[in-house]
């Protein structure tokens, strides 16, 4: 049959294709459906930090942390709770990573602070001695893109029926309403609303002005994303 | 003996005795770690294994001649035994086959091992062995048991001598700093120091006894040098007329009334990880649920040993 | 006429050994400045601190393994493809004036596609998934080169006069199918400018910015099935189809084994797909798929290991020549390493091993006992090969050949000790408790320690650099300096002293 095959080359090339495509069905079809809903207390990135989020990707913040936190008691002394797959409902794309030159992020908001990123990304190695991650000044001075972040945020909610301005239920038993700007100067409002309790904790004059005059560096963004973490 | 062998033997050699350096070096080391000593046992694997394979096809090299019979075809001058399987290499892809089939359908089907509930088992068999350890330290040994917390969930932070890193956190080995009382004086205070919602007013309702008005600029500037100063200086009317009557006469602070601002106790530190705080200097991120009881008994400890 | 040897026409195949080299360097380069940068963080801002936005570790990486990936392994492959194919199907490209023009197009359609990829990823235009940052209009781009490559091997096999596949005809034939198979579907994504608001408004922001089909846990699980096979069907597949064709012609000796070379192939085809929930171990995937995953990957050594030994064997009673020719000594030690990355990957698999390997730089280090040991010391054999025969020239230099592979083999040796020493270490580090239960160490003291050793593999890196500098320096003076040769070469490649 073989020898048939390596003269057919048609034929060989389904048969490929038939051995390589099997496995894949099986590996990742069956525990689709299951695992894309979300917990109770997840719910969709507001317009800033969806902005902050792809500060995060723009700059590979994955290359370097991951976000999951694996069932040992290591891990969760660490870092806390450890992840479950509803968690990530909102989260396209992923960002689990695969390397930890530095540390997990997946609840970085249960214990870092505004201030303390506001210094942390300005110049790592001045507040932990020895850090080797990049300083990202330019963040302080880039815009944030609060368009794309819109378009986003209305390609979810159309395609994947995101529960944008809808009640979500909390751990708490209370529900909370994510914002979604009906135009795209509401979503500058309400980006710049949540931008100016972040800027309020901050210390960067410049970044207070900015925001006071309604732009919002990317800075700003990604503390918000940051700080949703949790 | 063959000059191979020797270089095989003196490979492995080299490489497990670099693994055992770093592995007994390395500050995890084996530990008592299931996980660490499979992953170490792997290793070596990887390297016994792979040295072995290469000296053996390496000897066949060297003395072993072609042969066998050549298939018809040859593609570009490339001609093809038509030599059988290697046997090892067929009896162990055949073996891997069977026992691969046994391990999914018979050995651990589908549902058969959960990684949470062996997280579960792990957590609870930590917990014991270590709560029966600690459960009544106290004195240096607890003090001792402070600093490893410290040095692991709050040095980011306060850096590794807790001198605050130059004004971005609170400096521990201070209790208070001029910025802080005067910022705490002039907004009032709300951060749960006490453990429960004790507000201090802020400076629109403090009024100075001595002089019967409100605390005025001049008198918060030299309380508040006064207090930073572990009380002494000048600013001890104000503070007598203005805050001893709920932090007392000493700054010593009364139960349930307002916390003590002379000197760090092992409460108030408790309180400030459990609820966070937010002050001159930002905020401090609350880690109520990051440690035990103990665990902040401990830090608290730590951190009150530091100014003394 | 027919007793005649065939011009093969190798136009195509040259230009992809130039890409090959440049993504080569360029790849390498900046591989050797993450691995500094990681050593020594000023490094971050060596062009100054105004481009440091595009010098730092984080926008550098994604362009260290696409640039390498998808430049230097890919331009490899179809490099020697071009040379390849033609031989083993007894045809030339010259006959057909279509191929000739699909090849061309094929190649400056990539180029620009190189281009805009090291654009956008400066620029920071990345969807983050690993090996798959490019956004939809570059996808779309690709998907059309792809087809455009299929059309040339299956148009050239449609012409062909050798009626059999050669072995490493199967490998290509699998790389093209498995390639665009993981492509399309770890693709699927939405153009955010479809999104519309209650009042019609649509086209907001960035047009080039998408939105993955697949959200959390989904999208991990369809990402590493892709991310695990691609490593199968770009830096293992195509490999073993340079392999199984150029150590026997350089060597003169017949494979050892068809059999192995049946069993081996389908046993891969077969084994390779399943195991990719092992870049998930104790992730939220079901439990199943991971041990599944595990199972698979330990099986995945004997079909993998099937290739190697079939090709070592090939070389049994030729000690000779491996010693002699610096060549094949690439070719040989190729195999090992890809042995000993094809062993270590499985341990790597196993749970409680991947439960301290993964998130460490024993990972990476596994990774280049692959990339460097395996795929980067082939392409350049399968180079050296080609080199007097499509130039009709002699190798420059032996001698220099045979001090690169010194140097390099330094290297690797340095980049991966340095690496399994730093991943374990570091591992073991993240997991102590001290005496009191508390966590030994905070995360920072488990970056410090590995200073010495991020020293160690950044040396190690430069010394694979430098001898791919050196790699490139012999071929340029083999096109450029060697006196013409008239007659048709046979096995052993021609080498200046
Ligand atoms: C070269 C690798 C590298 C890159 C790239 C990198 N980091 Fe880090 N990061 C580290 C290291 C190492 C640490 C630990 C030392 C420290 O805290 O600075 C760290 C720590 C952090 C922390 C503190 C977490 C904690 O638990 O203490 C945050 C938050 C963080 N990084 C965010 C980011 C963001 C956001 C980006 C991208 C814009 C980024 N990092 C890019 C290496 C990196
Ligand atoms: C009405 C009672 C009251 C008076 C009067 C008062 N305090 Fe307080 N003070 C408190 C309470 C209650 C707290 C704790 C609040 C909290 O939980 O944040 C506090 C907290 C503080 C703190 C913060 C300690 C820390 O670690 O952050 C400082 C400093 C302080 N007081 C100084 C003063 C000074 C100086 C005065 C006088 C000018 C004063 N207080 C007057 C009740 C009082
Ligand atoms: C993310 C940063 C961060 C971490 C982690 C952190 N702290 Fe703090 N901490 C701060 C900041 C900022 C302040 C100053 C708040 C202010 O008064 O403005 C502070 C204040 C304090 C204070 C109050 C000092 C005072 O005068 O009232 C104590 C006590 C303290 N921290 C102890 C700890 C301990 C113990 C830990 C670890 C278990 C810890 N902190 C971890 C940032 C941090
Ligand atoms: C039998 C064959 C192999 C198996 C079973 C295997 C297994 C693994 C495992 C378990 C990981 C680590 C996943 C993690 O914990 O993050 C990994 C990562 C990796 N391997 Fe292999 N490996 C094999 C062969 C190879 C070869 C030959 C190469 C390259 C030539 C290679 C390239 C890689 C790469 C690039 C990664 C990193 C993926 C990432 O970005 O995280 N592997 N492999
Ligand atoms: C000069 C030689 C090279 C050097 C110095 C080098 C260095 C590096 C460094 C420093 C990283 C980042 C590791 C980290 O995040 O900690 C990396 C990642 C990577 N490199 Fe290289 N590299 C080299 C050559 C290659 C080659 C030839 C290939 C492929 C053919 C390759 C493929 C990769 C891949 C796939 C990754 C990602 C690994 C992962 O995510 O786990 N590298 N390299
Ligand atoms: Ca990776
Ligand atoms: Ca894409
Ligand atoms: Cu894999």
């Amino acid at each position: 049959m073989f020898h048939w095959l390596e003269k057919h080359p048609f034929f060989f090339a389904v048969g490929v294709f038939l051995v390589i495509s099997f496995a894949g069905l099986i590996e990742v079809v069956p525990s689709f459906a299951d695992k894309s809903r979300p917990v109770i207390g997840t719910k969709p990135y507001s317009t800033l930090e969806l902005a902050g989020r792809h500060v995060y990707i723009k700059n590979s913040c994955n290359a370097c942390h991951s976000q999951l936190i694996r069932p040992f008691k290591s891990e969760t002394d660490r870092y806390g709770h450890y992840s479950l797959s509803g968690e990530y409902a909102y989260d396209r794309p992923f960002l689990w990573g695969s390397k930890r030159t530095g540390p997990d992020l997946h609840r970085v908001g249960n214990y870092r602070t505004t201030d303390w990123h506001e210094n942390h990304m300005l110049n790592p190695p001045s507040v932990v001695a020895g850090s080797i991650m990049p300083a990202y000044p330019w963040m302080f001075t880039n815009k944030a893109n609060v368009d794309t972040a819109y378009a986003e945020q209305l390609t979810i909610a159309q395609f994947f029926s995101v529960p944008y301005n809808k009640a979500v239920p909390m751990k708490d038993g209370s529900t909370k309403v994510v914002k979604m700007g009906s135009t795209l100067a509401d979503a500058h409002a309400l980006a710049l609303a949540e931008a100016k309790v972040i800027a309020a904790d901050m210390k960067n004059q410049d970044v207070k002005d900015a925001v006071a005059a309604g732009n919002i560096p990317e800075i700003v963004a990604l503390i918000a994303y940051l700080n949703s973490l949790k | 003996m063959n000059k191979l062998y020797l270089a095989g033997i003196i490979a492995a050699s080299l490489l497990l005795l670099g693994t055992y350096l770093s592995v007994g070096t390395s500050e995890g080391g084996l530990n008592g770690d299931i996980v660490n000593q499979l992953a170490v046992l792997g290793a070596v694997f990887i390297v016994l294994i792979a040295i072995f394979v290469v000296v053996k096809y390496v000897r066949q090299m060297q003395t072993d001649t072609a042969d066998g019979k050549l298939a018809d075809e040859s593609w570009d001058g490339i001609g093809e035994y038509k030599n059988e399987l290697p046997m090892g290499w067929a009896v162990a892809f055949f073996s891997l086959m069977v026992w691969g089939s046994w391990y999914m359908t018979l050995g651990y089907p589908v549902n058969a091992y959960s990684q949470i509930g062996e997280y579960n088992e792990d957590t609870v068999a930590h917990n014991e062995k270590f709560a029966t350890k600690y459960s009544d330290i106290s004195g240096d040994r607890l003090i001792e048991m402070g600093e490893s917390v410290f040095l692991a969930e709050c040095k980011v932070c306060h850096g590794i001598n807790a001198d605050g890193i130059d004004g971005k956190a609170a400096n521990l080995n201070k209790r208070i700093s001029v910025e802080s009382v005067k910022h705490q004086v002039l907004n009032g205070s709300n951060n749960f120091l006490l453990g429960s919602e004790m507000a201090m007013p802020d400076r629109n309702g403090l009024f100075n006894m001595n002089s019967g008005e409100l605390i005025s600029d001049a008198e918060i500037d030299a309380v508040s040098a006064y207090v930073a100063n572990g009380m002494s200086g000048a600013g001890a009317d104000v503070f007598a007329g203005a805050c001893a009557s709920c932090h007392g006469d000493d700054g010593k602070g009364m139960e349930f009334v307002a916390p003590n601002i002379v000197a760090f106790t092992p409460e108030l530190v408790a309180n400030v990880v459990t609820y966070g705080k937010k002050g001159a200097i930002g905020r401090m991120p609350n880690l109520g649920d990051r440690l035990n009881a103990k665990q902040k008994e401990a830090v608290g400890a730590y951190i009150t040993s530091l100014s003394k | 006429m027919e007793n005649r040897p065939l011009e093969y026409d190798y136009t195509v195949a040259k230009m992809f050994m130039f890409a090959t080299i440049a993504l080569g360097i360029v790849g390498m380069l900046v591989g050797v400045i993450l691995a500094f940068e990681l050593a020594f963080p000023g490094v971050n801002t060596i062009l100054g601190s105004g481009v440091a936005e595009y010098t730092n570790f984080s926008r550098l990486r994604p362009l260290h393994t696409d640039a390498i990936i998808f430049g230097f392994t890919l331009s490899g492959i179809f490099a020697t493809w071009y040379y390849v194919g033609q031989r083993v199907l007894k045809v030339s490209m010259a006959e057909s004036g279509l191929l000739m023009f699909l090849g061309k197009l094929h190649f400056w359609l990539y180029l620009v596609i190189v281009a805009s990829v090291v654009v956008t990823l400066l620029a920071g235009i990345t969807t983050s998934k690993e090996y798959a940052e490019f956004e939809w209009p570059i996808d779309i781009a690709v998907v059309i080169v792809w087809v455009v490559w299929g059309m040339s091997i299956f148009g050239l096999i449609g012409i062909r006069r050798e009626k059999s596949l050669y072995i490493s005809m199967w490998y290509y034939i699998a790389t093209f199918l498995g390639i665009a198979m993981l492509y399309v579907f770890n693709n699927m994504e939405i153009p955010t400018i479809l999104g519309t608001n209650g009042i019609g408004e649509s086209g907001f922001g960035d047009w080039w910015h998408s939105v993955s089909m697949y959200a959390g846990a989904n999208d991990a699980m369809v990402q590493w099935w892709y991310g695990h096979n691609a490593v199968a069907f770009g830096l293992t597949v195509p490999i073993v189809a340079m392999i199984y064709y150029f150590l026997p012609k350089e060597s003169g000796q017949a494979i050892y084994s068809y059999k192995l070379s049946l069993l081996s192939f389908w046993g891969l085809m077969f084994v390779y797909i399943w195991a990719g929930g092992h870049h998930l171990i104790y992730s939220t995937i079901p439990d199943w798929v991971q041990t599944m995953a595990s199972v698979f990957s330990v099986i995945l050594i004997l079909p993998s290991w099937g290739s190697a030994i079939n090709m070592l064997l090939t070389m049994k009673g030729e000690w000779q020549q491996v010693a002699s020719s610096p060549l094949i000594k690439f070719m040989v030690l190729g195999s090992t390493f890809y042995m000993f990355s094809t062993l270590e990957g499985p341990i790597q698999a196993i749970k409680s091993v991947n439960a301290i390997a993964h998130f460490t730089d024993w990972i990476v280090g596994h990774v280049h006992d692959g990339t460097l040991g395996w795929v980067g010391f082939m392409i350049m054999a399968s180079l050296f090969h080609m080199a007097p025969r499509v130039f009709k020239r002699e190798i420059y230099s032996k001698s220099l050949m045979a001090t690169q592979f010194w140097i390099q083999t330094l290297g690797v040796v340095l980049y991966f000790t340095s690496m399994w020493i730093a991943g374990i270490t570091q591992g073991m580090m993240w997991r102590a408790h001290d005496e009191f239960g508390n966590l030994a160490y905070s995360f920072i003291d488990t970056v410090t320690v590995l200073h010495p050793y991020y020293t160690i593999r950044a040396v190690g890196g430069t010394l694979y650099l430098v001898g791919f500098l050196l790699f490139s320096y012999n071929i340029y003076k083999t096109m450029s300096a060697r006196p013409v040769e008239e007659s048709e070469l046979q096995n052993a490649s021609p080498m200046g002293a």
